[in-house]
């Protein structure tokens, strides 16, 4: 007796199958089917008799000549076959034969807490009155380096595209990113791979090197990364920024560098970052110069002695230890900090990491807001969130809860037409934005891509300013965490906001987590008196 | 008449920018400079002389000056150069050459830990012995060591030369033992006749990369 699963969706593609069109002439799913799924009956033609006993091992669909077979889950595998979905056996199978563990692109998928279960509170009569989005202004500059810096950088928007290499990304996809910042003032990153000439004068809204003619107002803002590969490192490369930003780790694999296999390193980027074509690119997963926070220190020193003393000194962080992490670049001269959380991509990485190591986006930002709190540099040092950032929504939601500004990396990639197929790291994008293949590359035009960015950002700015006004403010300066409620208790938990219905924070964010680092730092703790205040 | 600066008590800001004025005008020579960390940072050309010993980072960056350093020269010495030379007359701490692109830099005396790590074209030459884990993720350029060196010489070797005159503790991974060619022993002859090096290149050996990809098949 086969077992009746009723999890799995058969699907025969007629025009495919060679028995539909020649009855009695090939039957391989009728051998090959364990449970009986299929019969053939005296004519000779295959019919489906029991999709019910589909167990989903597929392999009617591995063995058929035509791929005319497709098993879909009736229900999410996940519910029903989970731990062992279909991935998961691919994966075990696939080390069994390499040796190998799986690399693959983007980021965490699945659930993880996010900002989904965070509403806003529009302002009513008993607030601020709502401001009108369609009549009236609402500031959504944010500038970096303000206090330090002769040449601080001022954002139009309070977005970011962040670090995304060339090597990582095609030539096109880098051009692109620049054209999209270029329209809209926001800043691009160089990511580890070094500079493309062409990033120099497109970022500044030029079309050539001659800089003859200006296309793109009002011209963006190049972050140069110092990465811990320094591919393409030189003072050149440090001075051609409008900014540089010293790199600790990254969302997609925290506690490790970056990765480029050597199926992307073609010629140029081989000259580019000056490893043999074909290699592998491997950051090293710490700055080989760095070995405790006064070097960083002396490191950020001669970066600003290299750039006499002109640009913004910003670092990138992984998700680790926020509040420690966020106090040491403070301590170590940031301008600016982009803490970058576990759904954070990549081209390539290590699919364990990718998916199981870190913290949540929306989790970091309370402890690192609070640690510049603590340091009294919030609003001073600008925070950015990177990781999994979709819209304007996400990006409400980060402001309030503490960040300058946010980061669309992967929302980028997607805006120029990915489709989060995590195949990154082959070298196949079909859409020429992370592949080195001319023919794949071809179907990424930069212009029409950096209007589509472009066209993204201007349409999420927008949702920001809609959110904003409709709280009660004109400046997303003014957004705080009373402008936000947690909707379940467990991201009230994470994040400390309000919840619901409850309309407070929860117990133990009250009087908690603040007082036992503001201990751990030096800083006084309340005493039980202040803490029985609090509590009423 | 040459030109000098005192760094004595002062901080990198000011040193460098005197620093960097007079290196325009002439060669330089810089003293007290050892609490000075990231003194010559990303110089494009001119002649600095450390009159003593010199802090970390010194000649980082570095993109086409010569700089001297009459006695002993802290961590990451030449740190990310990628033309230009540095020549320190003593020894050199930890990270001595590390991420350099190109240029020259000799150490008369011992090298630290790290030296080399990840260059991607310098020349690096040390008179003495190196340290542990020197030229790992070495991607391009030539190591010279006349002494010894210690453990996981060359780990994961991706390209370049390693040149050994005496012994060392244990090879690191991705390498090879190759034989010397003609090539090399003019190479390494050009090498110490310019820098005044007293060796044998006929008693050197060579250490070349196993793999261009040993990572990831």
């Amino acid at each position: 007796m086969p077992p009746v699963n009723g999890t799995f969706c058969v699907t025969v593609m007629k025009d495919r199958c060679i028995n539909a069109r020649m009855p009695g002439k090939c039957a391989t799913c009728v051998e090959v089917c364990p449970y009986d799924v299929y019969a053939i009956d005296t004519d000779g033609n295959v019919h489906i008799q029991n999709y019910n006993a589909c167990v989903g091992c597929r392999i009617c669909s591995e063995f058929c000549p035509e791929d005319a077979i497709r098993i879909n889950p009736a229900e999410s595998e996940f519910l029903v076959r989970s731990p062992w979905t279909f991935p998961q056996v691919e994966e075990i199978h696939q080390k069994a034969q390499t040796g190998q563990y799986m690399l693959r692109g983007f980021g965490t998928m699945g659930y993880t807490p996010n900002f989904d279960n965070i509403t806003i509170v529009p302002s009513q009569i008993a607030s601020a009155a709502p401001r009108d989005k369609y009549r009236e202004e609402c500031n959504l500059e944010v500038v970096i380096g303000e206090d330090r810096c002769e040449n601080p950088i001022h954002l139009k928007y309070p977005f970011i595209f962040p670090a995304m290499s060339f090597g990582a990304l095609s030539r096109e996809a880098r051009m692109a990113l620049c054209i999209g910042a270029a329209q809209t003032g926001i800043s691009n990153n160089t990511g580890e791979g070094g500079l493309l000439k062409d990033e120099t004068w497109l970022i500044k809204g030029y079309e050539n090197e001659r800089r003859t003619l200006k296309r793109w107002e009002p011209g963006g803002y190049l972050v140069v990364q110092w990465s811990t590969g320094r591919w393409g490192a030189s003072a050149d490369y440090v001075r051609a920024g409008d900014a540089v930003e010293v790199k600790i780790g990254q969302g997609a694999k925290p506690g490790m560098g970056g990765h480029l296999l050597g199926a992307k390193v073609t010629e140029e980027v081989a000259a580019v970052r000056g490893i043999p074509i074909g290699s592998d690119a491997l950051s090293p997963c710490r700055h080989y110069d760095v070995q405790d926070l006064e070097d960083m220190k002396r490191m950020v020193a001669f970066l600003r002695d290299v750039t006499d003393y002109k640009v913004p000194i910003l670092f990138k962080l992984g998700p680790s230890r926020p509040y420690e992490d966020i106090k040491a670049c403070v301590e170590a001269g940031a301008d600016a900090i982009s803490i970058d959380g576990l759904v954070g991509g990549t081209g390539a990485s290590p699919a364990v990491v990718t998916q199981g190591v870190g913290i949540p986006t929306v989790a970091l930002i309370p402890p690192s807001v609070q640690a510049l709190k603590d340091l009294g540099v919030h609003r001073k040092v600008k925070l950015f969130v990177l990781g999994g950032m979709r819209n304007g929504l996400d990006a409400y939601k980060a402001m309030a809860m503490g960040a300058d500004g946010v980061g669309f990396g992967a929302a980028a990639e997607i805006a120029m037409g990915c489709r989060a197929c995590m195949a990154c790291h082959t070298g196949r994008c079909p859409y020429g934005i992370t592949s080195q293949d001319p023919e794949l590359r071809a179907r990424l035009i930069p212009e029409e891509a950096g209007n589509r960015l472009a066209n993204f950002i201007k349409a999420t700015a927008e949702e920001v300013k809609i959110l904003t006004m409709l709280s009660g403010h004109d400046d997303i300066k003014d957004l705080c965490e009373e402008d936000l409620r947690a909707m379940e208790p467990n991201i009230a938990a994470i994040t400390g906001l309000k919840l619901i219905g409850y309309e407070r924070r929860l117990p133990f964010w009250e009087n908690g987590p603040g007082n036992e680092r503001k201990a751990e730092c030096g800083l006084p703790a309340l005493d039980k008196q202040e803490r029985v205040k609090c509590l009423r | 008449m040459s030109l000098a600066v005192d760094a004595r008590e002062r901080d990198l800001r000011s040193v460098s920018v005197e620093l960097k004025e007079k290196v325009a005008r002439g060669p330089t020579a810089i003293q007290e400079a050892a609490h000075v960390h990231g003194l010559a940072a990303g110089f494009t050309s001119g002649e600095v002389t450390i009159e003593g010993d010199s802090g970390d980072y010194l000649g980082a960056l570095n993109d086409g000056a010569t700089i001297r350093v009459k006695r002993n020269a802290a961590r990451y010495l030449a740190d990310n150069m990628t033309r230009g030379t540095v020549v320190v007359e003593g020894d050199a701490g930890y990270g001595a050459g590390a991420y350099c692109y190109g240029g020259t830099v000799v150490v008369r005396g011992n090298a630290g830990d790290f030296a080399a790590v990840m260059n991607k074209g310098a020349t690096i030459i040390i008179g003495g012995n190196a340290g542990d884990d020197v030229a790992t993720y070495m991607l391009a350029g030539d190591l010279v060591i006349v002494g010894n060196a210690g453990k996981n010489l060359g780990n994961y070797l991706i390209r370049g030369n390693i040149y050994v005159g005496g012994k060392w503790e244990s090879l690191g991974h991705n390498t090879l033992l190759e034989e010397m060619t003609p090539a090399d022993l003019t190479k390494l002859h050009g090498y110490f006749s310019e820098y005044s090096i007293d060796a044998d290149p006929t008693t050197f050996k060579k250490i070349v990369r196993l793999s261009q990809k040993p990572f990831y098949k």
